[in-house]
C-alpha cells in the first residue's frame, strides 16, 4: 500500500523502499545501495533500455525486465540477484564478448572499464563463443583498427558493445548531428557522417561516458595506466559557468581532466576547452625564474633580486609620486586569495584605488553604481534556467562564452517545454532551437528593446504603473521606428511581446557582446525598463554573466577603482581604512600613461597587449611607463617589454577558489607542485609587500574571513527605476562599413589556450568567418587570405565561410598571438568597423 | 470458400482510378461517418465490429483508438503501417497497389474517428509500385475533395502523406516506424509510453495495418454488427491470407475467420506442388512457429492457431514440402533476422549473428556435438530479452524446428549432410 498518492512502496531483494512515483526500479534500488549493473544508462539521458544488462526479476511479470526503464508500481517485488536474473546478466555478457576483442592489456579503459569489471564480477571467464571474432577492420594495415572520428578521438569498433550512449548524448544533449550509427545488427558501427568530424565543443564528453574503450581521447591513449594515477578535485579556471572537475595526476604531470559532476552546474558535463585546458599548465615554454630587463634582453634573476627591484621602484614612486601613479591589473581567471591580495596590496600598501581585472573592454565606467554592476549584481542560478517557462537570450552567442549554461538551456527548451527567444546580432546555434531568434543590425539592440517596451505598453501588457511615463523618455518611441533600426518585424516585436506576458517564470540571460559594449550603460537599461514592464524582476531571474572563472570573484572582492558605498563600507569593516583618493579604471591607466601621469604598473596573468580593445593606444600607454612588472605563465607580448618579469604559477598547482557566475565559491586542490621557482599571485603579491614592511597574511588562514566578509551576498534589496534610453546611430567612415566582431574562437578561451595540444589540434591559428553572401560577392572560398583592414590597422587573415555569420558582419577570434586581431580596434567605437581586400594569389 | 469484401474489385485494373472505385460505392463510408456520424460513434462501430489488428498483433482497433488521451491538447495523428516486410507476407501490397483508395477511405473515416488532422501511410522502401499507386489515389482524392480543407462541406480537415521507408524490416514495429517518420534510425523506442500516449513527434499517435484499416470503410458502411457477424466469437470478419511455398496455386486468398488451414491450402491453394508430401506448415509469417501435416484441419483464427501452438500472425502461410531440410529453412530464415536486427539490444544484435553462424555450420556439415544445445540455449537467452518482437520473431521459428524436426538437426551434424534428398537440401 502507498501512504500517499506521491510515494509508492515496493519491495526489493526483502528490503521495503518507498519512492516517488516516477521513480525507475535501477533507481529505487541503488537508493537503498543495491547495485544494479548498467552500460547504457547514464543519469541525464532518457533510458534506451538497449544493453539489457539491468535485468531484474519482477514478481508476475512474464519476462526478465529492464531496470532502467521500468517504473516502480505499487507493491512491487524485485528480486535484483535472483538466479533468473543472474543468468539473463550472464547471458547479456556472453552476447557482448562474443565479438569484444581481449585486448584489455592494450586498452586504455582496462582498470575502469565496466565491461572488465562485470566480466569479472559475474566470472563469465570462459566463452562458448568458438568463432572468429568480427572486426571491423579499416586498413588492412591497422593492428588496432582505429579510426579518428574527431580531432581528439579515437574510435575502436570492434570494442564497442553499442550502448549508443554516445550517440544520444551527442543528440539529446548537446544537439549535435555529427555523430550516428551505421549498418544494421551485429556489424553497427558508431561514426560521423562522411567527410566529417565530431568536433563540437562537448566532444570529450562523448569520451567519457564510453562504458568501455571504443572511445578514446588522444590525450590519455597509451600515455599511463589508470591505476597508477592520483585524483585532485579541482574547478575549471576558464569561463565562469564554473564546472567541476577531476584531475588525474602522477607526480608533476597531469594526464587528462574529466567531469566531477555538479548537479547545480555541470551536470556531469564539462567543454573541451575545460577537459583539455589542463594542458596549459602542461607547456613546455613555462616561465621558471624571474626575468629583469638589462639593456635590450630580459636575462634571468633571483627572486631577491626580483623583488628587491620592484619594491624599492614601487617605494620610490610611492613616495616621489604616491601609489596612485601604480596601476594594478590582474587576471580574473585568477583565483579568489590572488585578487584580493592584489586589492588589499593596492589600497592597504600603496594606498590606492588603482586595481582592475577588466582588460578586455572599452571605455569602463568612471564611477561606482552603475547600471550594468547594479544589474550584475542580481542573483542567478543556472539550475533554475530550467524552471523557466521562457528564455530570453540577449547579445550573447551562449555556446562559445558559456557552454554548460547552454546546455542547461537546451534542457530547459527540448525537455522542459521552455520556449526560447534569442536576440543577437548574429545567427547562434543556441538560437536553432528557439522559438524566434531576432538577428537585429548590429548595435541596435536598445532600439529593439526600447520597441519590445513599448509593445507592452502599447498591447496594454503591463502592470507597471509608470508605463506612460516610462514611453515618454524612450527613443525611438515608437514600434515601428525600432523595427526600422534594428530590421525586426513589428509582428516578431509584438508576438515577443506576448510570449513574456503568458509565462510564469522568465530567465533573462545576457552575455559578452552586452558587456563589452561601450553602450553598456544604455543597454543596462533598456533591460531594466523591459524587467519593470514585463515584470521579470518578480517572476524570474535576471542573469547578466560575467566572463572569465573569477570575474564574479572580482567584482565581490573588490577588484575595481570605483566601489559602491556598501563595499567601501564593508572593506573599512576589515581593513579599517580605504584610500582616500579617486582610482583609475584599466583604459584610463592606460590614457594617464599616455599622459605621463602613470608611472608604472603591475600587471598579472594578463597579455594586455593583445587583450585591450584597442592596439595601437595599449602599445602607446605601456611603452610609456616607467617601470612595468609583468606576472605570467608564458612569455608573452606584455612580458616581452616589462622591466621585471616574475614566473605565476597556474590554479593546477596551489589550493585556492574561484567563484563562479552564480557567486558561488568553489575551492579547488593543487595537483602539482609549482613549475619551476614559479610562485602563486598571492604570494608574489605579498613578497612585495614585505619588502614595504607590511605583510599581507602571515598565513592565508588569515586572509579567509576577510575574503568571506566580502563574498557575502548583499541582503539590501536593489531598488530599479526606469532609464532614459535614446538609440543613437553612430557615425561611421564609408570607407570601412564592415561591422567587426571579435569574440573568442570555439575551443578557445583567452590567449593561452593555444598552449593546449588539444585545443590546437581543434583550431590554431586565427581566420575571418564570413557568411555565404559576402563570400559570394567578394568571391573567395575557405582558406583565400583577405586583408582587413580598419582605420587603425590591418591584418591578413584566412576566410572562413559560416552559416552563422549573417550578411554584413564578419567575426574574428581574440585567441591566436601570431594574429592580434585588437590592431584593428579602437576604444572608443561602440563598433569596429573594417574593409576587405583579397589579397591576390589565394 | 473466399469471402472477397476487401478484395471484392481487386482484380478490376481501373479501380486504381477514383472514379471506377466511386462508381462500387466508394467513399460512401466516408460521407458518412463525417456527415452522419460522430467520431465517438465511428469508435463505437469499429469496437462493435471487433476487428483486430491485422499486422500481426491482433489487438481490437477500436480499443486501440479508445487509448487516445482525452485531455491531451497535441495534434493527433494515424500512422497507416504499410511496411509489409514479414517473409511470406503480401496482402497488404495487393490492396495498396489494386485497391489504394479502399485504404486511402478507411485512413480518412479513422483519422476523422481519432481527431487527426494529418496521417501518413509509411510504406516500405522496396514497394515502389504500391507507393506509386497510393500517391496517386491521394492525389486522386484531394482533387475530389476527399481530402485537404473542409471536406465535403463538412469543416473537416485532412491532409495525408505518403512515406516510404529506406527498408528495413524494423521499421514495421511501430515504434521504429515512428522513429523513422521522424527522420531518425529505425530503432524501437521503450514502452510505456505507448504511440497512443507519446507516438510521432510525442503526440498521440494510432499506427494501424492497411488491412486493418482497408476493413473500415465496410463497417461503417454496413454497421459493426454486420462485420462480427462473420468469423468465429473472439476473432471476427474476413482475413487475407497470403499462401506462399509448396502448392499449386499461391497467392492471396480473403477467407472468413475460422475457414480450416486445409480449405486453403487444398481447396484454394490446388493441394501441393507436384503431389509432394506436406511436411511442415508456417501459419502466420515466417516467426511464427511451424505446424506438422496433422494439425491441417486447424482453424485459421487468433484463438485456434495460439492453441496448435502457434500465431495467426499476419495471415502468411508457407507451406513446407518433403523435400525441404528444415535446417535449410532454419538457417534461411536466421539469415533474414540477422540482418534485419536493428542493433539495438545486445541479446538479440548479438545473439542472432551467433546463431546465424551456428545454424549455417550445421547446414554446412561441420556441426559440433553440442550445437543443438547450444543453440537451444541462446534461443532462451534471446526470447522475451528485447524492446521489441524481432528478437522472439527470429528465434521463434528456430525453436520450432528443432522441437518438430530434431532428428533432422541431429542427422546433420553426425553425417554432416542432409536427411533430405533433393534440389532443396545440402548435399
Amino acid at each position: 500500500m502507498s501512504d500517499d498518492s506521491n510515494n509508492i512502496n515496493l519491495t526489493i531483494d526483502g528490503q521495503q523502499v518507498s519512492v516517488p512515483r516516477g521513480t525507475t526500479v535501477l533507481e529505487a534500488a541503488r537508493s537503498i545501495r543495491i547495485d544494479i549493473p548498467t552500460f547504457c544508462w547514464h543519469p541525464k539521458l532518457k533510458p534506451a533500455g538497449s544493453c539489457r544488462i539491468c535485468y531484474v526479476e519482477i514478481e508476475k511479470a512474464r519476462t526478465l525486465m529492464v531496470s532502467c526503464a521500468t517504473d516502480v508500481a505499487p507493491d512491487m517485488v524485485v528480486h535484483t540477484a535472483s538466479e533468473k536474473v543472474l543468468q539473463g546478466r550472464k547471458a547479456v555478457l556472453e552476447f557482448m564478448l562474443m565479438n569484444h576483442p581481449l585486448d584489455c592489456p592494450t586498452c586504455d579503459k582496462g582498470g575502469e572499464c565496466d565491461l572488465q569489471n562485470l566480466t569479472f564480477k559475474h566470472g563469465v571467464d570462459d566463452s562458448r563463443f568458438d568463432f572468429k571474432k568480427y572486426r571491423h577492420i579499416r586498413d588492412k594495415n591497422s593492428t588496432f583498427d582505429d579510426l579518428r572520428i574527431g580531432s581528439e578521438i579515437i574510435r575502436n569498433q570492434n570494442r564497442c558493445i553499442l550502448c549508443y550512449k554516445c550517440v544520444r548524448a551527442n543528440k539529446d544533449i548537446f544537439g549535435e548531428q555529427d555523430l550516428g550509427a551505421y549498418q544494421r545488427g551485429n556489424i553497427t558501427e558508431i561514426n560521423t557522417p562522411p567527410g566529417e568530424q565530431v568536433d563540437s565543443l562537448y566532444s570529450g564528453n562523448l569520451v567519457e561516458i564510453c562504458p568501455v574503450g571504443a572511445l578514446t581521447n588522444t590525450d590519455w591513449r597509451y600515455k599511463i595506466r589508470v591505476w597508477n594515477t592520483q585524483t585532485v578535485d579541482s574547478v575549471c579556471s576558464y569561463c565562469a559557468d564554473g564546472c567541476n572537475l577531476t584531475l588525474w595526476k602522477d607526480k608533476q604531470k597531469i594526464y587528462r581532466a574529466t567531469s566531477r559532476r555538479n548537479d547545480n552546474i555541470d551536470e556531469g558535463w564539462i567543454c573541451d576547452v575545460g577537459r583539455y585546458g589542463y594542458q596549459v599548465p602542461m607547456a613546455e615554454d613555462r616561465l621558471t625564474t624571474p626575468l629583469i630587463k638589462k639593456g635590450d634582453s630580459q636575462v634571468p634573476a633571483t627572486w631577491e633580486e626580483a623583488l628587491g627591484l620592484i619594491s624599492e621602484k614601487f617605494k620610490k614612486i610611492k613616495d616621489e609620486r604616491g601609489g596612485v601613479c601604480i596601476g594594478g591589473l590582474i587576471s580574473p581567471n585568477l583565483d579568489s586569495l590572488s585578487l584580493h591580495t592584489f586589492s588589499k596590496f593596492f589600497r592597504m600598501v600603496l594606498n590606492s584605488n588603482n586595481v582592475d581585472f577588466r582588460a578586455g573592454y572599452k571605455m569602463l565606467p568612471e564611477k561606482a553604481d552603475d547600471l550594468y554592476s547594479k544589474l550584475t549584481s542580481l542573483p542567478f542560478k543556472i539550475s533554475d534556467i530550467e524552471k523557466s517557462d521562457l528564455i530570453l537570450v540577449l547579445d550573447s552567442d551562449l555556446t562559445k562564452e558559456h557552454p554548460i549554461v547552454n546546455l542547461r538551456v537546451r534542457k530547459a527548451v527540448t525537455q522542459k517545454n521552455a520556449s526560447l527567444f534569442a536576440l543577437n546580432p548574429i545567427t547562434t546555434q543556441t538560437g536553432g532551437i528557439a522559438t524566434d531568434e531576432m538577428v537585429y543590425n548590429i548595435g541596435t539592440l536598445h532600439a529593439l528593446l526600447n520597441g519590445l517596451c513599448i509593445s507592452l505598453i502599447d498591447q496594454n501588457l503591463t502592470q507597471y504603473e509608470n508605463a506612460r511615463d516610462l514611453k515618454n523618455k524612450l527613443s525611438p518611441n515608437t514600434i515601428e521606428e525600432a523595427s526600422r533600426i534594428s530590421g525586426i518585424d513589428v509582428a516578431r516585436i509584438n508576438s515577443l511581446a506576448k510570449a513574456i506576458t503568458e509565462v510564469k517564470n522568465i530567465s533573462l540571460i545576457a552575455g559578452e557582446l552586452l558587456t563589452s559594449s561601450i553602450n553598456r550603460e544604455q543597454l543596462s537599461g533598456a533591460i531594466i525598463n523591459l524587467c519593470l514592464l514585463a515584470g521579470i524582476f518578480d517572476k524570474g531571474q535576471v542573469g547578466v554573466l560575467s566572463q572569465a572563472a573569477n570575474s564574479k570573484g572580482a567584482e565581490k572582492l573588490a577588484v575595481m577603482p570605483h566601489l559602491s558605498e556598501r563595499s567601501i563600507l564593508k572593506i573599512k569593516q576589515i581593513w579599517d581604512k580605504y584610500p582616500d583618493n579617486d582610482g583609475l579604471a584599466l583604459d584610463q591607466m592606460i590614457r594617464s600613461s599616455i599622459k605621463e601621469e602613470l608611472d608604472s604598473m603591475f600587471i598579472i596573468g594578463s597579455n594586455l597587449m593583445l587583450e585591450y580593445p584597442d592596439g595601437a593606444v595599449v602599445k602607446e600607454g605601456l611603452e610609456k611607463l616607467d617601470f612595468l612588472v609583468v606576472a605570467d605563465i608564458c612569455e608573452t607580448e606584455t612580458t616581452q617589454i616589462a622591466d621585471v618579469v616574475l614566473p605565476l604559477s597556474t590554479w593546477v598547482e596551489y589550493d585556492s577558489s574561484f567563484v563562479n557566475l552564480e557567486s558561488v565559491e568553489q575551492k579547488f586542490k593543487a595537483a602539482i607542485k609549482p613549475v619551476g621557482f614559479s610562485l602563486p599571485a598571492y604570494q608574489i603579491i605579498n613578497k612585495i609587500a614585505q619588502g614595504f614592511k607590511t605583510p599581507l597574511f602571515e598565513t592565508i588562514d588569515e586572509l579567509i574571513p576577510e575574503i568571506k566578509t566580502l563574498l557575502q551576498p548583499d541582503d539590501s534589496q536593489n531598488s530599479f527605476e526606469n532609464c532614459a534610453i535614446e538609440y543613437i546611430e553612430e557615425k561611421q567612415n564609408p570607407e570601412f562599413e564592415i561591422p567587426l566582431l571579435i569574440t573568442n574562437e570555439l575551443h578557445h578561451f583567452g590567449y593561452f589556450t593555444e598552449k593546449s595540444n588539444s585545443l590546437s589540434n581543434f583550431c590554431s591559428e586565427a581566420f575571418l568567418e564570413i557568411s555565404p553572401g559576402l563570400a559570394e560577392k567578394l568571391d573567395v572560398k575557405n582558406g583565400s587570405i583577405i586583408r582587413v583592414e580598419s582605420e587603425v590597422g590591418k591584418i591578413n587573415l584566412p576566410v572562413k565561410i559560416s552559416e552563422y555569420i549573417d550578411n554584413d558582419v564578419v567575426r574574428a577570434y581574440r585567441n591566436f598571438s601570431a594574429s592580434p586581431v585588437n590592431i584593428l580596434q579602437m576604444r572608443k567605437r561602440n563598433i569596429d568597423r573594417v574593409k576587405l581586400t583579397v589579397v591576390e594569389g589565394t | 470458400m473466399e469471402k472477397k469484401i476487401l478484395t471484392k474489385y481487386i482484380d478490376d485494373p481501373n479501380q486504381v482510378n477514383i472514379d471506377t472505385y466511386l462508381s462500387h460505392g466508394g467513399y460512401k463510408a466516408f460521407e458518412k461517418a463525417l456527415k452522419e456520424m460522430k467520431p465517438s460513434e465511428v469508435i463505437e462501430e469499429v469496437k462493435k465490429s471487433g476487428v483486430r489488428g491485422r499486422g500481426g498483433a491482433g489487438f481490437p482497433a477500436g480499443v486501440k483508438w479508445g487509448f487516445i488521451p482525452k485531455d491531451n491538447p497535441k495534434p493527433r495523428y494515424l500512422v497507416c503501417n504499410g511496411d509489409e516486410s514479414e517473409p511470406g507476407t503480401c496482402k497488404d501490397r495487393v490492396l495498396m497497389e489494386s485497391d489504394p483508395h479502399g485504404v486511402v477511405e478507411g485512413m480518412a473515416i479513422s483519422s476523422f474517428a481519432i481527431g487527426s488532422h494529418l496521417a501518413f501511410i509509411y510504406i516500405r522502401g522496396e514497394f515502389a509500385y504500391p507507393a506509386r499507386m497510393m500517391e496517386k489515389a491521394v492525389e486522386e482524392a484531394y482533387e475530389k475533395g476527399y481530402l485537404g480543407k473542409n471536406i465535403l462541406g463538412t469543416g473537416y480537415d485532412l491532409d495525408m502523406i505518403v512515406h516510404t521507408g529506406g527498408g528495413a524490416y524494423i521499421c514495421g514495429e511501430e515504434s521504429s516506424q515512428l522513429n523513422s517518420i521522424e527522420g531518425e534510425r529505425g530503432m524501437s523506442r521503450m514502452r510505456p509510453p505507448f504511440p497512443a500516449v507519446a507516438g510521432l513527434y510525442a503526440c498521440p499517435t494510432i499506427v494501424n495495418n492497411v488491412e486493418t484499416l482497408a476493413a473500415v470503410p465496410f463497417i461503417i458502411n454496413n454497421g459493426g454488427d454486420w462485420y462480427a457477424s462473420m468469423g468465429t466469437e473472439k476473432s471476427k470478419g474476413t482475413k487475407l491470407f497470403s499462401l506462399s511455398g509448396h502448392v499449386k496455386n499461391p497467392g492471396h486468398y480473403e477467407l472468413e475467420m475460422g475457414t480450416p488451414l486445409s480449405v486453403l491450402i487444398n481447396d484454394l491453394g490446388g493441394g501441393m506442388l507436384d503431389g509432394h508430401k506436406l511436411k511442415a506448415i508456417i501459419p502466420g509469417g515466417s516467426s511464427t512457429p511451424m505446424l506438422l501435416p496433422d494439425q491441417i484441419d486447424v482453424k485459421l483464427d487468433y484463438e485456434s492457431l495460439a492453441e496448435a501452438g502457434s500465431m495467426l500472425g499476419s495471415g502468411a502461410v508457407i507451406v513446407i514440402d518433403e523435400r525441404t531440410c528444415m535446417v535449410w529453412v532454419a538457417e534461411r530464415l536466421i539469415h533474414f533476422y540477422r540482418h534485419e536486427s536493428c542493433g539495438k539490444c545486445t541479446p538479440c544484435r548479438d545473439g542472432t549473428g551467433w546463431l546465424e553462424q551456428l545454424i549455417s555450420r550445421i547446414e554446412r556439415g561441420e556441426g559440433q556435438p553440442g550445437d543443438i544445445e547450444k543453440i537451444e540455449s541462446l534461443c532462451g537467452n534471446i526470447m522475451g530479452r528485447t524492446v521489441c518482437p524481432l528478437g522472439d520473431a527470429a528465434v521463434m521459428p528456430i525453436e520450432s524446428s528443432i522441437k518438430l524436426f530434431r532428428d533432422e538437426w541431429e542427422y546433420h551434424i553426425q553425417n554432416k549432410k542432409c536427411m533430405v534428398k533433393s534440389e532443396f537440401a545440402f548435399k
